[in-house]
């Protein structure tokens, strides 16, 4: 009897021992403040580059041609990098939650940085920059403007995006509109996309002349144009129930309410793949879309639809709002470096690297997104599609603009693109539906800002 | 002390035999145990204590007390997610146990071919999740779809499925019916343990085919179908993984990466989703512990019932 | 008497009504299976298509593409093309631009004709593209690593083997212990079993993920994955649970009154007993570990231990999917699965004829 006893008690000791050793290691240990960034690793010399480095990607476009990019870094150093694409925002999280994070991540656009930067995982990027030699005058200002966050940056571009009106030429003829002229005013805009749908005979849609929210929202383009943001530039106050933001859902609202924002959504889940020949623009079901630069590209038009009469213009500007010609926000795919990153002398080489004209030059030709280095813009693979140029223009116009980012912008645009789902799809009032999330917000910013 | 003690674990009070057989359960159930206390015990302590606190990756978490639940009791979403995942269970667990029994019963029939038909209803369960949710997006597509056209075909005119609030969670149930594929194995396994003396004995005591299908099969399968409802209330609360792949994946407009959260309108905001929303995305993990640890009683009161109501009617195999 | 009356009805009616039972069985699997069929089919079928094919509409079940004509030794897609003046020619686009398009009778290549390309609609023809199948296995490579479809293969079947070791080894026992062994505070524990399902994975995700990564420096190998199922999984355990009870315990009993210990009844008497419920486990493991994307998804780094569940992943772009390549592979996936479930169903119904106990 008392054998099995003492077996029992040594499992149970022997359990609660390892309870407390694993318990020992989570505990957080104490560290500055969180709006405190950590800086930059205290001088180590770390010529060597490590034996292995690991880039990771939250996309998984082609991952077979990003490792064969980042083996030329690799060959050149005498290190091995391991690329990783796609990973999921939880890995990714816990991974930065450890000890070994990635040595470089590549975050398709910057909405999380201001979070991650309030909890302490991203390292900021100036030391090593100035250490690198990275030519920030050779980055555009609106993209390079996108990691900033409090005074230093914390991401860099790496594939920028803007956005423009594409239209249908054949649709615009077939409609009596002159095929070569886009409208230049929202309420062209608006003129226009009457006359190109049509609805048949049981009253259902069969061409729509402008989707606003088509693929998705692309209210960051409107409310500019519009005269606002629904954040202020210092990123201290909501400004959900601000008269441009509720101008810019009104004016998105008429194109649904129109038709009925049944009928409509009947018509768009009708339509096929965005990625596909039977994507609405690209099938002739909707006359006018806004989109980015990747659209034109390998990976669509010019791969799927080569055929496609179709045309690009900057969006249109409010007939009383000249000034605001060419206004389009900019925003893309970043590169970060975690915070508690084994050797940031080596990330730093490679973010260096990678900022590098022919690196950009032949990683935006891949995939086929705005190059952040005015040199790389050179590259003649550029002038392959007449728009492109357009992009480019755009994206340095002085009207371009970047989303502002806070520590609680993931909550707020939830909410925005909520509010949006319901003034667009079941035809609600946005004034009532902004105050409240107004409200709602703003005490979330202020702890956010606060370091909560 | 002692007395509490005893009442607790009153080893001194136990027989020898009693005491041999606690000690010989407990070895059998020893790796069970260790990966209890190693794995599971410790992350659910963590979590619990952190559903207390506002909690930061890289710094000293604050302790709030009750703040964070409190704080769910008046978040709009937290109810609406529970209405949905509730609705998920309610409607979606019954209709796949029935449908899955019946299934197996079908499958049981002496007929030829048995082998190919069970392989063909089992298949949809192992098709790899990513590409039956997006399979499903295209046969749910309104005009387009397998499904809308085929009911074109007897003269109904399908609805607008995953962007139809009110029909996007039937979409997702009738979903999961495709892959109740394991749930129809398991009743099969089932089926096949029945002796078939007892069913010959109903028959030859002139009871029709209902009859013995109620008075035989369904005691017979109780076990099985306690054991699947009981586990198909504590997944379906858990749904995550179609919902999940619906909204950050890309398909046809309807499921746009971009879509607002639980679109259309709320209707498939489901609770793991906006656990994961508020931990992964928001960083609030002290939120999202208090979030799982609501869901967590939930279950487990709702087990609990089910597993005492049921009891009466389970009917473990031996006297009949 | 009644029961000699009734086996001469019996003997009377049994034909007939045997067929008539037998087709109306058919039929209705046949209409339920559809459900479960078609869409498989669909997903078949899309495995061969092109991109552009996959969203046709109005969708086609089997793969189409646009028909080519050689002229001249050069190909050109055909086109049905319907001109302002009425006339439905089928001509060959031979070049477009900006709407325009130049259109040549393949019969006739001298007969020239410029029209609006959005006159002509596609003429298609069934074309199964069989390299989407190779294209999809060869999506795993990377350059300068030593990686492909079979090192997917090969990582899935290791962790799928250990896994279903793991399981029949640490669950059978305490499944065991909680259906047959009477002892105090059996069925609190069993409550504490089923608990550790209820907690939903996202929390308890990061303290085990740091456990294992931080503590045990298992990060990037299979260990997190392989080494929990030593430890017994409620699912499995509430499964095997349920079956033992259904073993009348007379036959327990009276092996303990033998003088058979705990541990010779379960596996000379329980185990063997069990052998559906052991298959069907196995069966059951074997899926979740072949099928299971999040656990590798969390804890593997080098694309060299990816799984192909993982490799699936392979496919997603950033605003595009592969479509066709997806479900190509997602058929390769799920093929050697389904020749082990039809071959392992035959195995363990020859397993409940073996065991003689029933019936």
């Amino acid at each position: 009897m008392s054998k099995k006893w003492i077996v029992v008690a040594g499992l149970l000791i022997v359990a609660m021992l390892m309870g407390a050793c694993a318990k020992a290691a989570p505990t957080p240990t104490p560290k500055p403040a969180p709006t405190q960034a950590p800086t930059t690793a205290p001088a180590k010399e770390e010529s060597a580059f490590p034996k292995e480095m690991h880039v990771w990607v939250t996309w998984g476009d082609n991952p077979a041609q990003l490792q064969e990019l980042f083996n030329k870094f690799g060959n050149a150093h005498n290190t091995k990098v391991i690329v990783n694409a796609p990973v999921d925002e939880d890995k990714v999280i816990a991974a930065l939650s450890g000890s070994q994070p990635p040595d470089v991540l590549v975050l398709s656009g910057p909405d999380n940085v201001p979070t991650w930067v309030n909890e302490g995982l991203l390292l900021p990027l100036d030391d090593l920059i100035a250490k690198n030699n990275v030519d920030l005058n050779d980055i555009y200002e609106a993209m390079l403007a996108q990691g900033k966050y409090r005074g230093k940056i914390y991401a860099l571009p790496w594939g920028s995006d803007t956005y423009a009106l594409y239209w249908n030429k054949d649709l615009f003829e077939e409609a009596g509109l002159d095929p070569e002229h886009p409208p230049e005013t929202l309420e062209e805009l608006v003129s226009y996309a009457e006359k190109l749908t049509k609805v048949d005979d049981n009253g259902d849609i069969v061409q729509m002349g402008f989707v606003p929210d088509y693929a998705w929202s692309h209210i960051e383009q409107y409310a500019p144009m519009f005269g606002g943001y629904w954040i202020s530039r210092d990123g201290t106050k909501v400004l959900l129930d601000s008269q441009p933001v509720i101008d810019a859902l009104k004016w998105e609202q008429q194109f649904y309410t129109k038709y009925g924002p049944d009928k409509v959504l009947k018509f768009v889940s009708s339509l096929g793949d965005y990625a596909s020949p039977q994507n609405g623009f690209m099938d002739g079901k909707i006359a006018m879309v806004v989109d980015g630069e990747w659209f034109m590209g390998p990976n669509f038009i010019r791969g799927l639809k080569p055929d496609l009469w179709y045309g690009v213009a900057p969006f249109p500007y409010p007939k009383d709002h000249p000034e605001r010609k060419h206004t389009n926000t900019v925003g893309g795919t970043v590169v970060v470096i975690p915070a508690g990153v084994a050797n940031p002398e080596a990330s730093g080489k490679l973010l260096a690297w990678m900022m590098s004209p022919e690196v950009v030059a032949e990683e935006m030709c891949a995939n086929y997104n705005l190059p952040s280095s005015k040199k790389a813009a050179q590259d003649p693979c550029f002038k392959q599609d007449e728009y492109f140029a357009l992009f480019m223009e755009l994206a340095n116009d002085p009207n371009a603009t970047t989303q502002v980012f806070t520590p609680a912008s993931t909550e707020i645009n939830t909410e925005l693109s909520n509010i949006e789902e319901k003034v667009l799809h079941a035809g609600e009032d946005p004034v009532p539906l902004l105050k409240e999330a107004q409200q709602k917000l703003q005490p979330i910013l202020d702890k956010a800002n606060a370091g909560q | 002390m002692s007395h509490f003690r005893y009442r607790v674990f009153p080893w001194a009070r136990w027989s020898p035999r009693t005491r041999r057989r606690f000690v010989t359960g407990i070895l059998f159930i020893s790796p069970w145990a260790l990966g209890f206390l190693l794995f599971t015990l410790y992350p659910m302590v963590s979590s619990l204590y952190t559903s207390f606190t506002i909690y930061h990756i890289k710094a000293p978490s604050e302790w709030v007390g009750l703040a964070n639940y409190r704080q769910i009791l008046h978040d709009k979403r937290f109810w609406i997610a529970l209405y949905n995942t509730t609705y998920m269970v309610v409607i979606g667990v019954p209709s796949t146990l029935i449908g899955a029994f019946l299934c197996a019963i079908l499958l049981n029939l002496k007929l030829k071919g048995q082998s190919v038909y069970r392989v063909i209803y089992f298949i949809p369960s192992i098709v790899p999740v990513v590409a039956a949710s997006i399979l499903w997006v295209w046969i749910y597509n309104t005009n387009n779809g397998i499904l809308n056209t085929a009911l074109r075909y007897i003269g109904i005119q399908g609805p607008s499925w995953l962007t139809d609030p009110h029909w996007a969670k039937p979409a997702l149930i009738i979903m999961g019916w495709w892959g109740m594929g394991n749930t129809i194995v398991i009743y099969l396994s089932g089926l096949q343990d029945i002796p078939v003396t007892l069913l010959e004995a109903a028959e030859l005591d002139g009871a029709s085919w209902f009859q013995r299908l109620w008075h035989v099969v369904v005691p017979m399968v109780s076990p099985i179908t306690l054991f699947n409802l009981i586990l198909g209330v504590i997944d379906m609360f858990q749904y995550f993984t179609q919902a999940y792949i619906f909204a950050t994946s890309q398909a046809s407009y309807a499921v746009s990466s971009g879509r607002p959260l639980g679109a259309p309108l709320d209707s498939t905001l489901f609770y793991s989703i906006y656990l994961y929303y508020k931990a992964f995305i928001n960083l609030k993990f002290g939120y999202a512990s208090a979030l799982a640890w609501i869901l967590f009683v939930i279950i487990l009161i709702c087990t609990l019932v089910l597993m005492r109501v049921t009891e009466k009617w389970t009917f473990y195999g031996e006297e009949f | 008497m009644a029961l000699g009356t009734l086996n001469r009805n019996h003997h009377r009616l049994v034909p007939g009504r045997r067929v008539f039972t037998a087709l109306l069985g058919h039929v209705v699997i046949w209409l339920i299976g559809a459900f479960f069929f078609i869409p498989i089919l669909w997903m078949v079928f899309t495995a061969f298509k092109s991109p552009d094919d996959v969203f046709r509409t109005p969708p086609t079940l089997l793969p189409h593409s646009v028909k080519m004509v050689t002229i001249n030794g050069q190909s050109y897609p055909l086109y049905e093309v319907t001109l302002p003046d009425g006339r439905v020619l089928r001509l060959a686009r031979v070049h477009v631009h900006a709407g325009m398009a130049t259109f040549v009778d393949p019969e006739h290549p001298e007969v020239v004709i410029k029209a609006k390309a959005r006159y002509g609609k596609p003429v298609l023809e069934v074309h199964f593209h069989w390299e989407n199948f190779v294209d999809a296995m060869y999506r795993s490579v990377r350059p300068g690593l030593h990686v492909n479809f079979w090192v997917y293969l090969k990582n899935s079947l290791i962790i799928a083997i250990l896994s279903i070791i793991g399981t029949l080894v640490s669950s059978t026992p305490a499944a065991y212990g909680f259906a047959k062994i009477q002892w105090p505070g059996r069925d609190f524990v069993f409550i504490i079993v089923l608990s550790t399902m209820m907690l939903p994975f996202q929390v308890t995700m990061i303290p085990l993920f740091l456990i294992f990564t931080e503590v045990l420096h298992w990060g990037d190998t299979f260990l997190p994955l392989v080494v929990p199922t030593f430890f017994g999984s409620a699912f499995d355990i509430f499964l095997f649970r349920q079956f033992f009870k259904g073993i009348p315990d007379a036959i327990t009993d009276a092996a303990r009154i033998d003088g058979a210990s705990e541990f010779q009844i379960f596996y000379r008497i329980v185990l063997p007993l069990s052998k559906p419920v052991l298959a069907t486990i196995t069966i059951f493991t074997f899926l979740w570990a072949w099928n299971d994307f999040l656990g590798p998804l969390l804890y593997l780094n080098n694309p060299e231990h990816f799984t192909l569940a993982l490799g699936l992943q392979d496919f997603q772009g950033q605003r595009n999917v592969a479509w066709n390549l997806l479900m190509a592979a997602s058929v390769v996936f799920t093929l050697p699965v389904i020749i082990l479930f039809f071959f392992a169903q035959r195995a363990f119904i020859e397993g409940i004829k073996l065991s003689g106990v029933k019936g």
